[in-house]
């Protein structure tokens, strides 16, 4: 009877979901808490409803956990393409005739539901490549499958960045390599991405900090010598330079493409100190409620940092300074390490997986969290720049509970399987 | 066996990027929780950032030529939290600085409540403090949790209730205003009438955002504060009227209760509008106790009623032109054509309508009549006419519907015609005794004084003057004058009879040295007392550029009444007319 109400697979990773939501709960009444003494008038907190809100989601996402679980795989990869299709016309829709919402067009009003197609996007994007790759991989690799696939994640990508929304849109890159590594990539091409990374962020140093263009100069120099003595084909070689001279000049190009905002976020990161009030407030505020909750935090529901208003999005995208505040290094870390279980046991089940749809799908997920953990943790502790990201099933936001639940269910049903067929 | 071999090689890659990244978080969180940690707890502690909303100066109100009417000063105000004034009646420090400042208990008290009722969470102790009541607050602040001087700008009418009526005054935005207008908190300060109110959006401007540094108790430190948004001015508002001509105007009327409004042709724009008495908008931006208020709002003498636009009268005589106009359109008499000479009055069915000289004019003439301004004449003229052409000639001019489109509960007047008299009365249960009254502007007739005015400015240019405006800048949007239906020699021909009427009729005391004065007296008769003495002009009589009415009220014939203040005011204007930069025709 009890098995009803359990989802199918690997159970460590259901007791993950669920630890992690009673941890969403839990602080998301704390923050809601009303706010006593002279900071009232400051601010007038965040409704308790909201709290009430996602717990509905909660529930919702259990059942759909539920289900995504049992499915059959080869439903899912039959579905995948028209389901991709939908997602795509959802997001093309609301940069249409979507609702501004502080000066961004994300939500489709369903009723007294907002929904993001761009989160469900996500879940489309990576069943579908999966279903592309796998199927690439079971008659040999090809480099058109691989293309292809790229064709896939760019679209929905662009379509969020117009949005805009930078941070969702860096999450289909990721999803994207995490899979297209684990389909093999040729060791020139992660050898020139890499270096091609490399000089752009040497490019964007030398104009913005030193303000001379010698460093990527050198860079170049340094890069001509090395090619000029490496055992690569004549073609590779000039291949490499090219990109990273590309990328070198482009960037200034694409600098200047960036909205205000986002070009003064990147600034304060390299220099939190220029913007304190403006830009850096947030990085600022984070860090210091985080610093300030020690190793044992300062006890749950006793947070003074959140309450007073100098944590800015405290409900959303930085429910991790509360939990840091709060509840300290130790239970800051404890909740890493649930994530640590999900990323951990997806990889294993990619890796023993016997069809090659279901070992993408894993990767896919595993590449979803990692991402989503590592950047928004990163941000709310000052290792990034600000950019607007949810920590998964943490943060409060139905939709991405919701994908991230529908995610977590594709990985047990994955995992069900790797054990008995 | 190489895939197998590939696959495990991928996923043990995949394994060191994450553990490679979870260390890197693990680790930077440790930094910061404990090797940073006392650092932090210290920021967190003595860094905390409040924001303060900062109201922007709201825009001055300007006359014509500049000056202002309405600014904004600096005060400084002694307030405390509003839980310093518990249920059980008020806290320690509340009693200590009442008996330091002298304030009557109970009154200080009830103020306080009111204030707190409408939802503040400051109340204004000491409103406009002295610099010495400040000193003494300053100096003892740490032994006054919750104490506070607030500086903040309050609205200031440099003349007192002179311009009162236009302006209008600002005051402490309401509940229900909270909750219909954007954008106000509470405390913040919004138009209630005339022009404050009107051009609310106009004078506003837009409120800042300033972060500062707060210590535990929520004082502000003073260190590094900076602006998240900058306050915003709102932008003057000029208005159309010339102070110096106001204040002629005002002295004019003395302490009566009276309206006057002067208005340039063909602009239209009021140079000048007076309604007494007047109450001080000083009074009421500070916050009013109740028994002020009371006592403003029951005045006998209704100093808030705007007279200009609200106060509706019967035109009396200033009607005539109107009713000479409509019997010349109709052709039912000439320009001199004579009528039954007047006996002092005229008998219509049992009952014997009144001239105002008993005495009688003798033969008179079209032009006689309106010079000396004989009834006789003009209740024969009514037996002529229907009572919808009479109508038609007056609404023509404007009259019985509201058009200075600025001040709320704006009266309409009123012109009566068939439709309203059946409605009023009954069909088939008035007479034409009707238009016998409305022949000579009483009865039913109702015009407000700007009506009034707009009647003489019409007729000096045969109508050329678009509905009037009390505000310049922003530039008012204009509607293209009416156009009248009267032949141009009709009204070049009641233009020469006004001109009569002040050269040897009965408006000889508005005339005016070295200028050609047209006009029409008129009494507004009132069935609740004396007489209200009227006068309609316009000057020069050749090229107009200035109209006036005046209106007395209860102060009987308006051709010895109202006729002289007119021409002493119109005095005043061409003796003043090239240094104001006035009536400059281009």
């Amino acid at each position: 009877m009890i098995h009803m109400l359990l989802p199918a697979g690997d159970r460590r990773i259901f007791l993950a979901w669920f630890l992690l939501c009673l941890a969403s709960l839990a602080l998301l009444w704390s923050v809601t808490e009303p706010i006593r003494g002279p900071y009232e008038q400051i601010d007038p907190g965040v409704a308790k409803g909201l709290f009430w809100k996602q717990a509905m989601w909660m529930l919702l996402s259990y059942v759909v956990l539920l289900g995504t679980s049992r499915a059959s795989l080869r439903f899912l990869e039959n579905v995948a393409i028209p389901f991709f299709l939908v997602s795509i016309l959802l997001l093309v829709l609301i940069l249409a005739i979507g609702p501004k919402i502080g000066g961004a067009r994300r939500w489709l009003a369903l009723g007294p539901m907002r929904l993001q197609p761009s989160e469900l996007a996500k879940v489309a994007f990576v069943l579908v490549t999966s279903g592309l790759l796998g199927r690439a991989m079971e008659g040999g690799r090809s480099l058109a499958a691989m293309s292809l696939s790229f064709v896939l994640m760019a679209a929905p990508m662009l379509l969020v960045l117009r949005e805009p929304d930078l941070g969702t849109s860096l999450v289909f890159l990721a999803m994207w390599g995490g899979m297209v590594f684990w389909y093999g990539l040729p060791g020139i091409l992660i050898l020139g991405a890499g270096s091609a990374a490399l000089s752009a962020v040497i490019m964007f140093y030398s104009e913005s900090v030193v303000q001379q263009a010698l460093p990527w100069g050198v860079y170049i120099v340094l890069l001509v010598g090395v090619l000029a003595v490496a055992r690569l084909a004549i073609l590779a070689k000039v291949s490499l330079l090219a990109a990273n001279v590309a990328t070198g000049i482009g960037i200034p190009f694409f600098w200047d493409k960036l909205q205000p905002y986002q070009q003064e976020r990147i600034l304060t990161f390299f220099d939190p100190g220029r913007d304190a009030f403006g830009s850096g407030y947030q990085a600022i505020q984070s860090r210091v409620a985080i610093g300030s909750g020690g190793l044992f935090g300062t006890h749950y529901l006793q947070g003074t940092q959140k309450g007073l208003a100098f944590l800015p999005e405290r409900h959303t995208d930085f429910i991790f300074s509360v939990a840091g505040e709060e509840l300290g290094f130790f239970g800051a870390v404890a909740l890493l390490g649930l994530f640590a279980v999900i990323i951990g046991r997806g990889i294993e089940h990619a890796t023993v997986a016997r069809r090659p749809f279901a070992r993408f799908l894993a990767i896919g997920v595993v590449s979803y969290f990692t991402f989503h953990v590592f950047v928004n943790v990163a941000i709310t502790t000052g290792l990034l720049p600000v950019t607007g990201l949810p920590l998964p099933l943490l943060s409060y936001g139905g939709s991405n509970l919701l994908s991230s639940s529908i995610l977590l269910g594709l990985l047990l049903n994955v995992s069900s399987r790797s054990f008995d067929d | 066996m190489r895939r197998e071999h590939d696959v495990h090689f991928r996923s043990g890659v995949l394994r060191g990027v994450v553990s490679l990244l979870l260390a890197v978080l693990v680790v930077n969180l440790f930094i910061m929780t404990v090797a940073r940690h006392a650092e932090y707890k210290g920021q967190a502690l003595e860094n905390r950032q409040a924001r303060f909303h900062v109201r922007a100066p709201r825009g001055r109100i300007l006359d014509r030529h500049g000056t202002p009417v309405a600014d904004n000063m600096f005060v400084a105000d002694v307030t405390v939290a509003a839980r310093s004034l518990g249920e059980d009646g008020p806290d320690s420090t509340l009693v200590r600085l009442m008996t330091w400042f002298d304030l009557p208990r109970q009154e200080t008290l009830d103020r306080l409540a009111q204030q707190k009722e409408r939802g503040r969470r400051r109340l204004v102790l000491v409103p406009n403090a002295s610099l010495a009541q400040v000193t003494a607050v300053e100096e003892r602040v740490r032994q006054l949790p919750g104490v506070r001087v607030d500086t903040q700008a309050r609205r200031r009418y440099l003349h007192g209730s002179l311009v009162a009526h236009i302006t209008g005054y600002v005051g402490e935005v309401g509940r229900a205003e909270l909750d219909t207008a954007a954008g106000y908190r509470i405390g913040d300060d919004i138009g209630k009438l005339g022009v404050e109110a009107a051009f609310e959006d106009v004078l506003r401007g837009r409120a800042g955002l300033k972060l500062e540094e707060v210590n535990a108790s929520g004082r502000i430190v003073g260190r590094r504060a900076v602006w998240m948004r900058e306050p915003r001015a709102g932008s003057d508002v000029r208005l159309t009227i010339s102070l110096p001509l106001q204040v002629a105007l005002r002295e004019l009327l003395g302490d009566r209760s009276a309206c006057a409004v002067a208005l340039s042709v063909p602009g239209g724009e009021v140079l000048a509008a007076c309604s007494l008495p007047a109450y001080d908008p000083n009074l009421l931006t500070g916050g009013i106790s109740t028994d002020a208020w009371q006592q403003l709002a029951n005045d006998p003498a209704k100093p808030f009623f705007n007279r200009i636009v609200q106060a509706t009268y019967p035109p009396g005589s200033l009607y005539k032109p109107v009713t000479s106009l409509a019997a010349l359109y109709h052709g039912l008499v000439g320009t001199e054509t004579y009528l039954e000479p007047c006996t002092g009055g005229l008998l219509f069915g049992d009952r014997t309508f009144h001239c105002w000289r008993r005495t009688g004019h003798g033969e008179v003439n079209h032009l006689i009549a309106m010079a000396h301004s004989c009834d006789t004449y003009y209740y024969q003229l009514g037996l002529m006419l229907d009572i919808d052409q009479l109508a038609v000639a007056a609404r023509a001019f404007g009259l019985g519907s509201g058009n200075a489109g600025i001040f709320t509960a704006e009266a309409a007047g009123n012109v009566p015609d068939r439709a309203w008299y059946d409605e009023r009365f009954g069909r088939g249960r008035w007479t034409r005794g009707v238009l016998l009254n409305n022949a000579i502007g009483q009865g039913e007739l109702l015009a407000t004084p700007l009506q009034m005015v707009m009647l003489a400015a019409r007729l000096a240019v045969s109508g050329r003057v678009p509905d009037p405006v009390f505000v310049a800048d922003p530039a008012p949007v204009r509607e293209a004058p009416p156009v009248l239906p009267f032949a141009e020699e009709h009204l070049a021909w009641v233009r020469g009879s006004l001109e009569a009427v002040v050269e040897w009729g009965t408006g000889k005391a508005a005339q005016v040295p070295d200028v050609v004065v047209a006009g029409k007296t008129g009494t507004s008769q009132n069935p609740h007392g004396e007489d209200h003495a009227c006068f309609m002009c316009y000057a020069p009589a050749d090229r107009p550029e200035v109209a006036l009415a005046i209106i007395l009220e209860n102060a009987g014939h308006g051709g010895a009444e109202a006729a002289p203040l007119a021409g002493v005011w119109l005095a005043e204007y061409f003796a003043r007319r090239g240094e104001l930069g006035l009536g400059v025709v281009p």
